[in-house]
């Protein structure tokens, strides 16, 4: 099955059980999570049910285009519904159906996997989905984004695209995979994967970075002060991928990551209460 | 009598709670059938990670009849002057559906009291049940918790269903939101779904039928039975890791093993790094040859029976990525100059307020230096420090930070890979173990004594810093790292005064003489407290001999843990011989007459009586030999000898008054039998051996 093929397929199987349908975020995000789709729609008590497309980057992740599994940029499709429907994991296990996944000669394991975005100042509890050795989800029961406490509580689903494709499509190496119509992955992303891994790992230059990066927390801190809260959140973003940039690099030293993570847990948590009791305005979400 | 079937039905627990959970669970319902009075026979218990079973067994429908008094108004207030009842008491009459003519008089401390004396028929066990069950549940705790319905209720992963039967029949209750049922369900892949249980049996039947091996002991045999199999046919030994296993038996319901290969090329990387990877991140077992050489095989343990061979083909699939990553992280590694890794140590933080890695290994250069010259390996001296340098390099590598428990192993890898000598990567590679006072025995003395120094500059860091242990709390291992400590002297024959190496190790944190003596103050006792507490738990050694040895040692401000070994040891072996009684009698003949004495001067020249002057000279003489022999860690040859003055201190106790009037003939006598003390106590202190009857054993 194309890579195309499966999120149309998840699209579908999603739309149809009451998603509306997003798109990806334009500015760089290190997973599904950090989209406003998610990270707004989980507060406050509104329900909501949420699935789009998103590519997420991991510079650290970067293979040079040499691994059969790894890149620094790949997609998730990320599903949220917002309150905690009682059957997720039947459900979870219907869209695999839907998707031609016979479960039941299929080893598949709901395997512990807390995830946590200590800079998003969020955390959930859930597993990993390993099928047959292969993560393909994390599925996760949000309990806090921005460092508030979430009532009501969402479950997250974040399907790997790429682990999934392989696996459908019964292959050892991702750049091997079919994107859609007979382009494949290799054609489009070797060359992004090789450019980008050797910017990541080598040639990203650290002090114009740290520069970016201080010049990206005041923005934020600017807007957040301003009420302006979304355009703030895209800011925290930029810091976040600048960040994961200067880690890729080495650059980051134990006493500063826990300094900058702070710096962006901080942001996040203003932004989030802003969201949630706008000044002069009605509560949101 | 009644049985009740219980299944707690949840989404997937994580594995290394499972076991836990399910003994809160039992003990949970013990105590509150006790608090309720309710008998049983019997509770069983077995647990998957989805789901919870208790099964108690020879209920009564009711609990014991038994004679209850209920207290009504005092007299004077329930009957007027007359002797007719009063509101009050026509109230309480009322309110407990008696007749007034049950209502009889009661004795009390406080007076006469109207009232009922009754037998209680007791109440209906399935009543209790229906209360006591939810108490149960919101009584676990875990380690952490969640939160997934308007409930809030906080508890591990979701509950899913909740079967309840009292003998047979569904019982009614809710718990965070669920209701009970008389449902319960099998594999969460290949079972029928839902079903409804009719009975224990039923269910047993059921849950076999449905791909579930309900208990914990048969998942095991199943898994190490198939381990066994795969084993003869690769020709191979899997290597069992034991918190594997049991991650295995808590994540399947019906365990499979299975098999794959990779690719051999693979097997170029160290099988250090392999294993690794494989346990740590693929939850897959490792396979050796008979020769110990690792096969390019793997073993692991599906969920359902792998006909169709996917399980295997897609772990075979996820294991060549995962080798991909290890040789990216290995290569990557592999281009940096490892020497010079260790400048960037200086941005790396060993502790919050105990500077960086660089320092730290800073440090470990006169510390190593000291070490090996206290343990005459002055051989070992230019490799070590060479290791002190870079040990801490590895921290930097893509290895180690994917993989902590790496971290040594790596730097010791990297170091083979350029050719550096033997004695420089082995001392690296094993720095970091062993793990505490159990555990494998190093190969390396090299790493031994690299190990010693990185620990103790931990602790002594950390204690001056003011980290304290107390109860169960040592976030930072400290127990730990000096449990280790022990073991490596003991196991290497180390035969130094380990207080040296304290007083450079806190001198490196504090410069002040009263913060320093505080600081070697704790050390010492936290080194006394240790020996002794392994000396007893893990190497068995009796009470009694661990105190005897132990009292006194140290009291020169040494610290010789493989001297207080070594005579833990003869010690030991003496209290099973007969000449144990002897030197037991001898020394608190000794202590009893010198305790509360001071200390005096001994001058040959007061020496009056005849017996004294005896002892004095057998002494004198015998000193030197024994001496000798304690110095040389010859125990048992010391204490015989010293024995063989018994016939004379005993006829100078016989014979002679120490306790005189004259002051300086006393003290003189005294002084005589503390030196003779002094020379015993160096062994051990063999007054506090308790005595053991005849044929028994402590």
């Amino acid at each position: 099955m194309s890579l195309q093929a499966v999120v149309l397929k998840l699209q579908e199987f999603w739309a149809e059980r009451g998603c509306y349908i997003s798109s990806g975020y334009d500015t760089e995000v290190g997973a599904g999570t950090m989209t406003p789709d998610t990270f707004f729609r989980v507060l406050g008590p509104k329900p909501y049910k949420v699935a789009y497309w998103q590519p997420s980057r991991r510079p650290d992740d970067g293979r040079y285009a040499q691994n059969p599994n790894r890149v620094q940029k790949h997609n998730q499709f990320q599903v949220i519904l917002k309150p905690i429907p009682s059957d997720g994991q039947l459900l979870y296990l219907d869209s695999l159906i839907y998707l031609g996944v016979d479960v039941r000669i299929h080893d598949i394991k709901f395997d512990e996997d807390n995830w946590a975005s200590p800079s998003l100042g969020a955390w959930g509890v859930g597993w990993q989905v390993m099928c047959d050795g292969v993560e393909i989800t994390q599925f996760t029961y949000f309990q806090q984004a921005g460092g508030i406490e979430l009532n009501p509580n969402s479950l997250e689903i974040t399907y790997g695209i790429e682990r999934l494709a392989m696996f459908l499509d019964s292959r050892n190496n991702l750049f091997e995979l079919e994107w859609g119509n007979q382009i494949s992955y290799a054609e489009l992303k070797t060359e992004e994967e090789r450019q980008f891994s050797i910017y990541n790992f080598e040639f990203a230059d650290i002090e114009s970075l740290r520069r970016l990066f201080s010049h990206y927390q005041k923005e934020a801190e600017r807007l957040v002060t301003g009420g302006l809260y979304l355009p703030a959140f895209d800011y925290v973003l930029k810091c976040s991928h600048t960040f994961n940039i200067l880690d890729a690099r080495k650059a980051i030293s134990v006493a500063e990551r826990t300094n900058l993570m702070a710096v962006m847990r901080g942001l996040s948590h203003r932004i989030a209460e802003k969201y949630v009791q706008p000044a002069g305005g009605k509560a949101n979400g | 009598m009644g049985d009740l079937l219980f299944e707690l039905g949840v989404e997937e627990v994580p594995a290394h709670s499972v076991a836990d959970i399910l003994v809160q669970l039992r003990n949970q319902f013990h105590a509150k059938l006790s608090q309720y009075l309710v008998p049983y026979r019997d509770i069983d218990k077995a647990a998957t990670h989805r789901r919870f079973m208790i099964y108690i067994t020879g209920i009564p429908d009711r609990t014991q009849p038994r004679p209850e008094t209920i207290l009504g108004p005092a007299k004077r207030s329930a009957l007027d002057e007359r002797g007719h009842p009063t509101l009050a008491l026509k109230k309480f009459v009322q309110f407990n559906k008696v007749k007034m003519n049950e209502v009889v008089e009661i004795q009390t401390p406080k007076g006469l009291y109207m009232g009922i004396e009754r037998i209680n028929e007791g109440e209906k066990s399935d009543q209790i049940m229906r209360s006591i069950i939810p108490e149960i549940l919101a009584a676990i705790t875990f380690p952490k918790t969640m939160i997934w319905n308007d409930s809030r209720v906080p508890f591990i992963r979701p509950i899913r269903h909740l079967l309840v039967l009292f003998n047979n029949r569904p019982l009614e209750i809710e718990f965070a939101g669920v209701k009970s049922s008389n449902r319960s369900t099998g594999h969460l892949l290949l079972s029928d779904g839902y079903f409804e249980v009719k009975s224990f049996k039923d269910y047993i039947q059921y849950l076999n039928k449905n791909f579930v091996v309900l208990k914990e002991n048969e998942r095991r045999q199943k898994i190490l039975a198939d381990v066994h199999d795969i084993e003869e046919d690769l020709d191979g030994r899997v290597a069992i890791d034991e918190p594997l296993l049991e991650y295995y038996i808590y994540s399947n319901e019906y365990p499979v093993v299975f098999n794959g290969r990779f690719n051999v090329k693979y097997l170029t990387l160290p099988p250090e790094v392999i294993s690794t990877f494989m346990i740590q991140e693929k939850k897959l077992m490792p396979v050796f040859a008979a020769d110990g050489k690792m096969l390019n095989a793997f073993v692991g343990v599906s969920s359902i029976p792998d006909e169709n061979n996917k399980v295997r083909q897609g772990n075979e699939r996820v294991i060549q990525a995962t080798f991909e990553d290890a040789q990216f992280f290995w290569d990557m590694d592999g281009k940096e100059d490892f020497f010079s890794l260790r400048q960037n140590l200086k941005n790396v933080m060993f502790q919050k307020d105990l500077g960086s890695y660089y320092e730290k290994s800073e440090r470990l250069l006169s510390l190593i230096e000291l070490l090996v010259r206290e343990t005459g390996n002055d051989a070992l001296l230019d490799p070590l420090l060479k290791a002190a340098s870079h040990c801490k390099n590895d921290l930097l590598t893509r290895m180690v930070r994917e993989f902590p428990s790496l971290q040594g192993i790596i730097g010791g890898l990297y170091l083979k890979e350029r050719n550096e000598p033997e004695a420089v990567w082995k001392a690296i590679y094993g720095h970091y173990q062993p793990k505490g006072f159990v555990g494998e025995k190093l190969d390396d003395l090299g790493s031994g004594l690299l190990s010693i120094c990185d620990r103790i500059d931990s602790i002594a860091g950390l204690i001056s810093r003011g980290i304290k242990i107390t109860g169960s709390k040592d976030p930072y291992g400290i127990r730990r790292d000096a449990n280790a400590i022990i073991k490596i002297v003991i196991d290497f024959r180390l035969n130094f005064n380990l207080q040296t190496l304290i007083d450079v190790a806190a001198a490196n944190f504090s410069k002040k003489d009263a913060e320093l003596k505080k600081i070697r103050l704790t050390l010492g006792d936290l080194f006394h407290v240790r020996i002794e507490n392994n000396f007893r738990e893990i190497l068995k050694f009796r009470y009694d001999v661990v105190q005897a040895v132990m009292s006194g040692s140290g009291s020169d401000g040494s610290l010789n843990v493989y001297e207080i070994f070594l005579r833990a040891e003869a010690v030991a072996n003496m209290v099973e011989s007969p000449h144990i009684d002897a030197l037991m009698a001898l020394h608190r003949r000794l202590k009893n007459i010198i305790k509360d004495a001071g200390s005096h001067p001994f001058s040959e020249s007061l020496l009056q009586d005849k017996e004294e002057k005896i002892l004095f000279d057998v002494f004198r003489e015998s000193k030197e030999r024994i001496g000798d022999h304690i110095r040389q860690h010859e125990y048992l040859l010391a204490s015989s000898d010293f024995l063989e003055m018994k016939q004379v201190i005993d006829q100078f106790f016989d014979k002679v008054l120490v306790m005189v009037k004259d002051d300086d003939l006393r003290c003189n006598r005294l002084a005589l039998l503390q030196r003779i003390d002094e020379l015993l106590s160096q062994i051990a202190n063999f007054s506090i051996i308790v005595e053991i009857n005849s044929g028994g054993k402590s």
